[in-house]
């Protein structure tokens, strides 16, 4: 991985066509700018994992709906005398 | 009551006033903005999160201290101002918020989303998918860890 020190306001380009700008460091936090062609997709890390994890959660194939309730009921079993979620 | 034809339960009637809205959808969905959260007495803690624009979309949830007692809810200042709650105070989960994992069959166990639980603000029913970059949680959290599962 290429490492590159910057400060506060510095850019680094990656291509022609993407700017990346370190717009402020805070005590824990950075905050990027990117300047990047419309059609090309920014987005967080975590965002990418999420989207994903949903399209496996909504997408189960139809038969194994009741199976995932048969496969999810000892989870459930064993965690829910401890959830306060529960009237 | 309102009543919705759904794939997985046929048909669910609702009071408009139990209606879910997600005002940014979910990450993946972001067109699905109105859901419904079904329980049933044989299948509690399980929540369902149905979509009522899609009889096809239904989430799999669990309360998310059902998954781990000890879980600390995070909450951007962004996605706290999307469903109007309070900026700066602790979430109470029960009180001010529900939290639900969703989760998912992988070929190796279920697994619930920990990393970003569908949090829904219980005075005005909105909701977001609210992800919790920092706070260490993982996006495939297993529900049955392999030790668990020696049962010979």
């Amino acid at each position: 991985m290429l490492m590159m020190a910057r400060r506060q306001g510095e850019t680094i380009l990656i291509g022609d066509e993407i700017e990346v700008v370190i717009a402020h460091i805070g005590r824990s936090r950075v905050k990027v700018g990117i300047r990047a062609p419309r059609e090309m997709v920014v987005v967080s890390r975590e965002v990418k994992l999420v989207r994903e994890e949903n399209a496996a959660a909504a997408a189960p194939p139809q038969s194994s709906f009741v199976n995932l309730i048969a496969q999810l009921r000892p989870a459930i079993q064993v965690f829910s005398p401890r959830s306060d979620e529960r009237k | 009551m309102r009543t919705f034809d759904t794939k997985n339960f046929a048909a669910v009637s609702y009071g408009t006033d139990s209606v879910i809205d997600f005002p940014a959808g979910l990450p993946g969905f972001e067109q699905r903005r109105r859901f419904v959260a079904l329980q049933f007495p044989d299948t509690a803690p399980l929540v369902f999160l149905q979509s009522l624009e899609d009889p096809g979309l239904c989430f799999v949830t669990l309360p998310v201290r059902a998954v781990d007692p000890d879980y600390r809810l995070q909450v951007s200042a962004e996605d706290r101002e999307l469903v109007g709650l309070p900026a700066v105070r602790p979430l109470r989960i029960g009180e001010d918020v529900i939290a639900l994992a969703v989760t998912s069959i992988r070929e190796s166990g279920p697994t619930a989303n920990l990393l970003a639980p569908v949090v829904v603000n219980l005075k005005n029913r909105r909701a977001v998918q609210a992800i919790a970059a920092n706070a260490g949680y993982s996006h495939q959290h297993e529900l049955l860890p392999q030790e668990a599962c020696v049962c010979s």
